[in-house]
């Protein structure tokens, strides 16, 4: 089977290259090869005047683009919908408008009239739901958000994730910080999950990729070129996602890539360059400089000395460490075909460079994509994409954040700048004389550019799929398809850096991992009865993963400048192997019926069997009932549409792998042997459960240039799975446990509106809205509060507590009287309350994204506009740097008179108004500010563009002088501007992102600890048409 | 297209088949699930010493050996206020490192009694009760009974029902020891790491732990008979037991915690690594190593215990104070205080101990003298010093100088119970007994003269001193928080609540 698996996918993979051209050259009559020397001789053929009239069936249409297929030139319509333009007999017209089908039509006549027909906008289109299946929107029972590859990409972002912020009604998008390597983390609809990923499923093509950030790297969807992307179906709610079963607890995102079309070659090029430069940062005080305590100490490391003496230089490092970078991002695609082949090829390289200093990105992507029609009835569908991502990232890991702490707590006397001879040895801003250097200090720039971490991948995603139409009622299809990812992380620790690994360490793990998919589909479609409409979707799934890595580290290089395992002695040498591998499979209908356009009923049910779980446990059924109701049709259709949709879907999800057993493994300890691995095994696991239940409505009115779509939803988690630590007289440190239940409740609405549309301007605005809240309902045990691993900072930690929002901030307040006073002791100090309770709720509470787009002749705007409506930060940066002295607002009230705003109690047991002055001292904060959770939680708004993009077509007569059919120019502006009342820098942080490691990572979104600032960004690009 | 069909068919049949039997995967195989008992042994010594060490990384502190050198600079050792940690390492490293390598779900004990091999059980026992009587001195009340069952809220038991618990394990561990089966896996020096296999010094050890364990409660007990009883029996046979650290190597896990390169081994947390780097002898430490101040003559272990600072004085801080404390003559810098690296106990090569015989020496020292045999206890006593001289390398001369000395008590009259208690103090650098025993006694000047209430201890406190260390707040405050009320472990001064034995004790004040 495996080997058949093999040669299956080999084949796939080379499917595209050679058959695809062998069928090119076997059929040298074929239209294909015919088209390709056509659209040569076409350049040069003779070309008329060629012009007509463009209308609907209420009359002309002004605006309409007419563009000549073969050439790329194009005109729009006068007010009186008339049009003229330069083309040859034969070749192809192409009307588009917003608002109406596009038409083709073939020149023969140097007079050419068109009617276009009104489309109904957005909502008659075909939308890729879930496996691959596509329905028309019209008849859709759940809610489904389109993006398109050009609002895509227009954001200018890497990231795929990135370019997403604010177009989906319902997604909660947090980068974990604007340096090269950082993840993105999605969630859709709320988290579900307490640890563990509660990322949604990652379709690309029908199969399913590889998403994970491991290390704390760049979650891998990222590989992805947004240039390929035609576009993204986001399934936000189980009902949509209910045929993914296993995996759609989470929802799911369909990515569809570009692929050939039938027609001339045709050939695109981009070049984009960045400027990168820092974004919002952090402020600190300029006053004082090292000790404790208000006594200077040159050996302090903290900022709690005298005052700076006047003829002391004072570094402004957080300045100083960053840098301006740039980028080139250049992109190549041809596409074309004829009937019975087509194809799609690109190329892209990316490199990138950071503010942060010594990171960078360099990207290749290749995608071929080819679909061949075999006979009438069966075609096949092939691609093959390698992507090569080299990362070189900067301070830390991802684990617990903190990226920039040390920078943002280094000394203001010491340049940061200065952290090395000249000769590349160390060179220590403090160290003592007895010390070699192990516990000196050293400028944070000496880790970032002498101890830097690597993250190479490579990967293959390749995918075939053959389609089989046995009769005008029946297809068949089947997918195989395969990710394979071949990851490399190094973390190198120079010689002389100071801490444990002072005589040098390196670590590397390489891993192999794959996801292949294979699947089976059925599909009945019938009408009966002229107005009954029946689909029966039948299928069967495997999903098979395997991870396999070798590792090694070791510490103290022999030859201290060559960083590898050849120069450490043997025996410090660590070598580790790891091996996951994890199977699925599936059976699974969907039935669906439809009376007219006016109803439709559908019905879905998957049963999954996992290898995750015992198998008492092990197989689970999910079932969807879906329906839709188009009220519109029953009065008058034609001048509105009006839908209500409704569904409920029950779900579940498996475990992670290898969690029900416990295994020893090898330590490093004098005497060696084996330990019991710290994490337990637990054969008891159950599957997790999700339900929910949706309901919305489209509506659509004035031709649909007015469109809205408004969903509600709940959403149940039941038994969630979690992994994090447990109590240790259990024998384990980690365990994986069904631990509790919650819900997810919220709305989401989506409003598409075209204001103006006219001869020169169009222009398009959609806004997305939503809010979600939640509640913990249910704990294991006896937990009431739970904090997250990765998030537990000095006074506060992200948790969950029961009968609570389930993103909460946990940690103590000041003790305070019923009526909510501070309470203040004798001595003119606030109580502190030692019982930790919620002090934060980390998820907004309303999301607004704001997309415009504006066309006017050659000229198209667009722009994001990203609005956020509380929700708490927990400002832990603030902290670390208050608690260091290099905080601001220890510069602004360190040792300054003060009267807290608190009443005093009195021996009566009641309260009077505080009025004892007291010195802010270091003893003050030390012992008492920042031990209180509450003082560093803050309440955030912002109201931020994303993105500006602007883009001007040169027009056809131009581009033609420099031998191109389309030349155009864009200027854009990333992340330009921010206005927020957040203290710190920006506030987008998601400090430990969303798949850290440890004991799995829950989310950590509105966790600031030493995030680095999104950087601000400025772009030029080119692209042109051949 | 009957091809087409048949194809699918085809496919669809090895999706079928495939299916079977494929789903049985999820054991890792690459990792094992169990390995013989000589394979857990020479780990579970290693986590035992690192264990004693993580108590001992906060007790050496509160046992006024060291102090912080900015001073009011660290919560936990200058203002011993535990409130704001994350996690309490000395938690795991019994519970987990140690604990459930011997008697969890996957211990080694299922393994050596499955196989038969009993001497395994013994020495595994022992070692547990070692390990569960020094986790119970610095936590107090914690799960036993209910320990390693699977439950994640498990029962506190209290300290008694500990030492009970404790005193089984002894029993049971000796027992296995004395009838060693003849078919039994052989244990050799490879395997064990403190003894190379001989039973009877682990039976003496256990002995040892015994009269350790009895000593904290004889007062309130009148058990120093049974305290006595048990050190002459492990006096009889007893050898130092310490773990030792190969003399050269680069690498972390090789190193004594408490050493120079402040080693920072897999899964150490960060308040964990040692920072004697940042710590000064306290002026407790001095003054106990000062003969004659007037012609700075010093104990000779002071040079032992520590190495010469830059400027070759020895000033001792204030606890809590450091570098802060006024009394210091002014322009005091770090430099002029020893250094506290490269000491005996302090090298990335020392051993560390997890008993040593000078405190089986001052053990009986301190029962007979409270059950009036002064003689004996002078006896003991002077054994317990010398032996610790001896130890530590102090040469003849200086050893006969410094027995003859004022610092000791030149006769039986003159013996008090602030010279054991403070030459055991001396004797115990570091180890975080001597935390059990100045709390034993109140933190009280009669046996610990020197001894003040620190300047930086927060005014909240109230005056009281600091007592255990809080359970960890990571894992036991957030899936036990009933039996956590029940304690009152949440108050902010919990760790000022005096421990069962402290409660009890007669000898405060």
């Amino acid at each position: 089977m495996l080997n058949m698996r093999k040669y299956l996918l080999f084949s796939i993979a080379l499917g595209v290259t050679i058959p695809g051209y062998s069928f090119a050259k076997k059929s040298s009559l074929s239209n294909n090869s015919d088209a390709l020397i056509k659209a040569y001789f076409h350049l040069k053929s003779i070309q008329n005047s060629i012009s007509g009239l463009v209308s609907d069936n209420s009359g002309p249409i002004s605006g309409v683009t007419v563009r000549v297929v073969e050439t790329g030139v194009s005109v729009s319509t006068d007010t009186n919908g008339k049009y003229s333009i330069n083309a040859a007999i034969g070749n192809t017209l192409r009307f588009t408008s917003i608002g109406y089908d596009p038409v083709d039509v073939k020149v023969v006549n140097v007079v050419t009239n068109v009617q276009l027909k009104v489309i109904d906008n957005s909502l008659d289109e075909v939308v890729v739901t879930a496996l691959g299946i596509e329905r028309n929107k019209k008849n859709l029972t759940y809610s489904v958000q389109t993006v398109t590859g050009d609002d895509l990409r227009a954001s200018n972002q890497g990231n795929i994730l990135n370019g997403l912020q604010g177009k989906i009604a319902g997604a909660q998008i947090s980068s974990s910080g604007g340096s090269p390597g950082l993840p993105t983390e999605i969630i859709l609809r709320g988290s579900s999950s307490l640890t563990g990923d509660n990322q949604p499923l990652m379709i690309v093509d029908g199969i399913r990729v590889n998403n994970s950030s491991s290390n704390g790297t760049v979650n891998r969807i990222a590989d992805i070129n947004p240039e390929d992307i035609e576009d993204i179906s986001i399934l936000k709610g189980a009902a949509a996602a209910a045929l993914y079963g296993i995996d759609a607890a989470s929802g799911a995102i369909v990515i569809t890539t570009k692929k050939g079309k039938a027609g001339v070659m045709q050939i695109g090029g981009s070049y984009k360059a960045f400027v990168e430069t820092m974004g919002r940062l952090p402020s600190q005080q300029t006053i004082y400089t090292t000790g404790t305590g208000g006594t200077y100490d040159e050996s302090s490391g903290s900022s709690w000395g005298r005052k700076f003496r006047y003829d002391e230089t004072i570094y402004n490092n957080v300045q100083r460490f960053f840098q301006t970078a740039l980028t080139h991002d250049a992109n190549l695609n041809i596409n074309g075909g004829s009937e019975i082949l087509q194809y799609y090829m690109s190329g892209g390289y990316r490199k990138a460079g950071s503010m942060v200093p010594n990171t960078s990105q360099d990207k290749i992507s290749f995608l071929m994509k080819g679909t061949a029609k075999l006979s009438s009835k069966t075609s096949v569908t092939a691609s093959a994409n390698y992507v090569e991502n080299d990362i070189q990232e900067g301070l830390g890991g991802a684990s617990a954040g903190g990226w920039i702490n040390s920078i943002l707590t280094y000394p203001l006397r010491y340049d940061i700048l200065e952290y090395q001879k000249p000769n590349g040895e160390p060179l220590y801003s403090y160290i003592e004389s007895e010390d070699d250097g192990r516990n000196a200090r050293i400028s944070p720039m000496w880790g970032v550019m002498r101890n830097p971490r690597n993250n190479n991948v490579n990967r293959f995603i390749v995918n075939g799929s053959v389609d089989y139409k046995a009769t005008d009622w029946l297809k068949l299809n089947y997918r195989l398809g395969q990710d394979w990812t071949s990851s490399k992380y190094r973390t190198v620790t120079t010689p002389g850096t100071p801490g444990s690994y002072f005589e040098g360490f390196v670590s590397e793990s390489n891993s192999n991992s794959k996801f292949i998919t294979s699947t089976f589909n059925a599909t009945v479609q019938k009408k009966i009865l002229d107005d009954f409409n029946l689909s029966l979707i039948l299928g069967a799934n495997s999903d098979y993963y395997e991870s396999a890595g070798v590792g090694y580290q070791g510490e103290g290089f022999l030859v201290p400048d060559i960083f590898s395992p050849n120069v450490i002695e043997r025996d410090g040498i660590i070598l580790s192997e790891s091996l996951s591998r994890r199977q699925r499979y599936a059976i699974y209908g969907d039935l669906s019926f439809s009376y007219k356009n006016l109803l439709t009923i559908g019905m879905t049910g998957r049963n999954d069997w996992t290898s995750t779980l015992s198998p008492q446990h092990r197989q689970f059924y999910s079932p969807s009932y879906s329906g839709s109701f188009t009220f519109s049709e029953l009065i008058s259709p034609e001048d509105w549409f009006g839908k209500l949709r409704v569904s409920y879907a029950k779900v579940g999800k498996d475990a992670p792998i290898y969690r029900t057993n416990t295994n020893l493994r090898q330590v490093a300890t004098v005497g060696g042997g084996f330990v019991v691995d710290a994490t337990g095994g637990n054969p008891n696991l159950r599957p997790e459960r999700t339900s929910e239940f949706e309901i919305g409505t489209e509506l659509g009115f004035w031709n649909r240039r007015l469109n809205i779509d408004f969903t509600y939803y709940k959403r149940e988690s039941i038994d969630m799975i979690m992994t994090p630590r447990v109590p240790l007289p259990s024998g384990y440190v980690i365990m994986t446990f069904n631990a509790g239940s919650l819900w997810n409740r919220g709305i989401e609405a989506s409003v598409n509106i075209i204001p103006v549309k006219n001869d020169n301007i169009t222009w398009s605005s959609t806004l997305n809205a939503w809010k979600n809240t939640s509640k913990m309902t249910q704990f294991a045990g006896d937990i009431v509060r739970f904090p997250y691993t990765n998030a537990q900072l000095t006074v506060g930690k992200a948790a969950s507590a029961l009968d609570e929002h389930v993103l909460g901030i946990s940690g103590t307040d000041y003790k305070r009287t019923e009526e909510g006073y501070v309470v203040v002791d004798a001595n003119g100090y606030p109580v502190i309350d030692a019982t930790e309770k919620t002090i934060g709720n980390r998820e907004p509470e309303f999301n607004i994204g704001w997309l415009n787009k504006i066309n006017y002749k050659g000229f198209n705007l667009s722009f994001m506009w990203d609005f956020r409506f509380g929700g708490d930060i927990l400002n832990a940066s603030r902290q670390r740097m208050m608690s260091t002295g290099t905080g601001y607002d220890v510069g602004q009230w360190r040792d300054k008179e003060f009267v807290f705003n608190g009443v005093v109690a009195q021996e009566d047991g009641s309260y009077v108004k505080n009025e004892k002055p007291v010195v802010l001292n270091y003893s003050f904060f030390a012992n008492n500010y920042y031990q209180v959770g509450t003082n560093f939680v803050e309440k955030i708004n912002w109201a931020r563009v994303r993105y500006i993009t602007l883009g001007y077509t040169l027009p056809s007569s131009l581009a033609s002088k420099f031998g191109l059919n389309r030349l155009g120019l864009e200027f854009s502006a990333q992340n330009p501007f921010i206005i927020t009342n957040y203290s710190g820098g920006d506030p987008e942080v998601n400090s430990a992102g969303p798949n850290a490691g440890g004991a799995g990572g829950a989310s950590t979104m509105g966790v600031d600890n030493g995030a680095i600032p999104l950087p601000r960004a400025f772009s030029f690009g080119l692209n042109i048409g051949l | 297209m009957k091809r087409y069909i048949y194809t699918f068919s085809i496919l669809l049949a090895l999706l079928t088949i495939s299916s079977c039997n494929k789903l049985d995967l999820n054991y890792n195989p690459v990792q094992p699930v169990t390995v013989p008992s000589n394979q857990r042994l020479p780990s579970i010594q290693a986590n035992l010493a690192y264990s004693l060490y993580s108590q001992a990384r906060f007790a050496a502190y509160h046992s006024y050996y060291v102090t912080s050198r900015t001073g009011n600079s660290n919560a936990q050792t200058d203002t011993w206020n535990y409130n704001n940690i994350n996690r309490m390492g000395a938690w795991r490293w019994h519970y987990f490192d140690v604990g459930s390598n011997i008697s969890g779900p996957a211990g080694m004990l299922l393994r050596a009694s499955e196989d038969g091999d009993n001497n395994y059980t013994g020495v595994g026992k022992i070692m547990l009760a070692l390990s569960f009587l020094s986790a119970t001195d610095v936590f107090g009340d914690m799960p036993y009974e209910e320990a390693y069952n699977g439950t994640f809220n498990p029962k506190y038991d209290s300290q008694e029902r500990i030492y009970q618990g404790v005193e089984i394990l002894l029993d049971e561990g000796i027992l296995e020891l004395k009838n060693v089966s003849p078919l039994a896996r052989s244990m050799n020096s490879s395997v064990d790491l403190i003894y190379g296999g001989d039973y009877n010094k682990w039976i003496a050890l256990a002995e040892g732990i015994r009269a350790r364990m009895k000593l904290h409660t004889a007062n309130f007990k009148n058990g120093y008979q049974d305290v006595i009883n048990a050190v002459n029996l492990a006096l009889a046979n007893f050898d130092d037991a310490l773990f030792r650290y190969p003399s050269k190597s680069d690498l972390n896990f090789e190193k004594n915690l408490w050493g120079e390169a402040r080693p920072n081994p897999e899964w150490q947390f960060a308040d964990i690594r040692n920072d004697l780097v940042n710590s000064l002898p306290t002026d407790v430490f001095m003054k106990a190593m000062t003969v004659d101040a007037t012609t700075n003559s010093y104990d000779p272990r002071l040079y032992k215990l520590t190495t010469p600072g830059v400027n070759r004085k020895y000033l001792g801080a204030k606890m809590s104070e450091g570098l802060r404390d006024v009394s210091l003559p002014s322009g005091t810098v770090y430099q002029d205080f020893a250094n506290l690296y490269n000491g005996y106990w302090t090298a990335d090569s020392s051993m560390y101990p997890y008993m040593v015989k000078e405190e089986l020496y001052f053990i009986k020292a301190e029962a007979l003298y409270h059950t009036n045999d002064k003689q004996g206890a002078y006896s003991a006593y002077k054994l317990g010093v010398e032996t610790n001289l001896r130890r530590l390398g102090v040469e003849e001369g200086q050893i006969i100088n410094f027995l003859g000395s004022n610092k000791l008590a030149q006769s039986i009259e003159k013996l008090t119970i602030a010279d054991i208690m403070m030459q055991k103090w001396v004797a115990l650098y570091l180890q975080a007994e001597t935390w059990v025993d100045i709390r034993r006694y109140g933190y009280s000047n009669v046996a610990y003269p020197d001894l003040y209430y620190p300047r930086y201890a927060l005014a909240e406190w109230g005056g009281r001193y600091i007592q255990r260390f809080v359970y960890d707040p990571q894992t036991e405050y957030v899936y036990n928080p009933k039996e956590i009320e029940r304690l009152g472990a949440g108050s902010r001064d919990w760790v000022f609540k005096p421990l069962w034995w402290a409660e009890n004790s007669t000898l405060k004040n």
